[in-house]
């Protein structure tokens, strides 16, 4: 073992990961060697050093009550839709929601895949917009403050003809994306929950095979709907209950007055 | 919560601190984190029950930090310079070792010192330090950075005798 050797080994040697000829070898040599005796000094005085010494910075409480809220709480969620039992009110708003505006609620296995990442897109930016330190780039004075902010943030004008109302109402908006384009996202509230609409261009993306038809899951705690209108697509998030979101959904898909 | 989700999470203290000290703000730090656990959360299918979770999860974060915040970065110093060859290394050794004086110095560097150092090293550098300091062995940190096992251990004697070197500036 020459000096070369001997300095590439000093680290195993120090956490007894070298075999016992290796750690004989080294040894001889060290007691051989002046300079290597130096070189070795330091590197436990280094390590003193780092360990002893180098400030840590473990992650903050709310970085790690974000990370828990999103990790998926079950390995295979079933979707919501599948499962609720829809109230009258729900059911009518469903129903105003396919008659009104056509596109049909579904989800096949051969879209699954695409379906599924756009989904799993939609909760990321959803969160990703609301983990930020500003949430909202734009605070809300109505839909006719926020639309005109995206002007030159944009490649596209989004098209969204739904103001707010009592029941959900228009917070504020902000710059996001969507997989590899830029995406405006309108925040709205549903109680203290944060609503995002994600609308972004829906060119080259994958989409589930129905032109114009709304997808709906649950993913990760979170419901999600997409729809696509022309060259726009559109993601909205939350985690409020399935049912309010589609009573929201409705008021995106209905024909402009 | 899933077992691997807990065990995930078990490791956020030590993803953190090094993505504090790759990024060098708090910041930029915790949403390297946040976009770490997203990229686990949708890969998680693609993670094999049983083999290391902590050497996936940072090759995520490093990856991610490669590939995106690194291209986003405006400041083009904080990269640091690169770590001295073994060569260039070992001859300054012999100066800055020459007598007991110099590491009594080494012994006295004081903690914000000792971060200003590290921080003048590569991103690479940093990284297979701050890796092994983590308590992962050579395999695990080859796994990290994509490499073989080999080279893991010259860029860790590299980085490290860059680092001492780096030091004898501090520490008078």
């Amino acid at each position: 073992m020459d000096c070369a050797d001997v300095r590439l080994n000093l680290r195993d040697h120090r956490q007894g990961r070298l075999g016992a000829a290796g750690e004989d070898e080294l040894r001889a040599h060290l007691s051989a060697c002046p300079h290597c005796a130096h070189v070795a000094a330091a590197e436990e005085e280094l390590t003193e050093a780092l360990e002893r010494r180098l400030p840590q910075y473990p992650a903050s409480f709310a970085l790690k009550r974000r990370l828990a809220a999103q990790w998926p709480g079950a390995s295979s969620p079933r979707a919501w839709w599948r499962s609720w039992r829809p109230a009258p009110i729900a059911a009518l708003a469903l129903a105003a929601l396919v008659l009104v505006t056509v596109p049909v609620v579904y989800y096949e296995r051969r879209d699954a895949g695409a379906a599924r990442s756009m989904v799993a897109e939609a909760v990321n930016d959803h969160l990703r917009v609301l983990s930020s330190q500003r949430p909202l780039e734009i605070e809300s004075g109505g839909l006719h403050q926020v639309k005109p902010w995206f002007e030159g943030r944009l490649d596209f004008a989004p098209v969204v003809t739904f103001e707010g109302d009592a029941d959900f109402p228009l917070k504020g908006g902000a710059v996001g994306y969507f997989f590899d384009r830029k995406a405006a996202v309108f925040v709205y509230t549903r109680r203290l929950h944060p609503i995002s609409l994600i609308v972004f261009r829906a060119d080259g993306l994958s989409w589930p095979a129905v032109e114009s038809g709304v997808s709906a899951k649950d993913e990760r705690g979170f419901a999600v709907m997409i729809w696509r209108r022309g060259a726009l697509g559109y993601a909205l998030v939350s985690d409020i209950d399935g049912r309010e979101l589609a009573s929201l959904a409705a008021k995106f898909l209905a024909p402009a007055r | 919560m899933s077992a691997m989700a807990n065990e995930a999470l078990a490791y956020v203290d030590a993803l953190h601190n090094l993505a504090r000290h790759l990024t060098g703000n708090q910041e930029d730090a915790e949403d390297l984190v946040q976009e770490t656990y997203a990229r686990a959360f949708r890969a998680e299918r693609q993670f094999t029950p049983g083999t290391n979770l902590k050497a996936w999860l940072f090759r995520i974060l490093r990856n991610t930090f490669v590939s995106s915040y690194r291209r986003r970065r405006r400041d083009p110093t904080v990269g640091g310079l690169d770590p001295l060859d073994a060569e260039s290394a070992g001859a300054l050794d012999q100066a800055w070792l020459r007598n007991d004086v110099e590491l009594d110095r080494l012994r006295k560097v004081v903690a914000e010192e000792i971060e200003a150092a590290l921080m003048t090293l590569s991103e690479d550098a940093r990284t297979v330090i701050l890796l092994d300091l983590e308590g992962l062995n050579e395999l695990e940190v080859s796994e990290v950075l994509g490499c073989p096992v080999g080279t893991v251990k010259s860029r860790l004697s590299r980085a490290r005798a860059a680092l001492r070197l780096k030091l004898r500036d501090y520490a008078r």
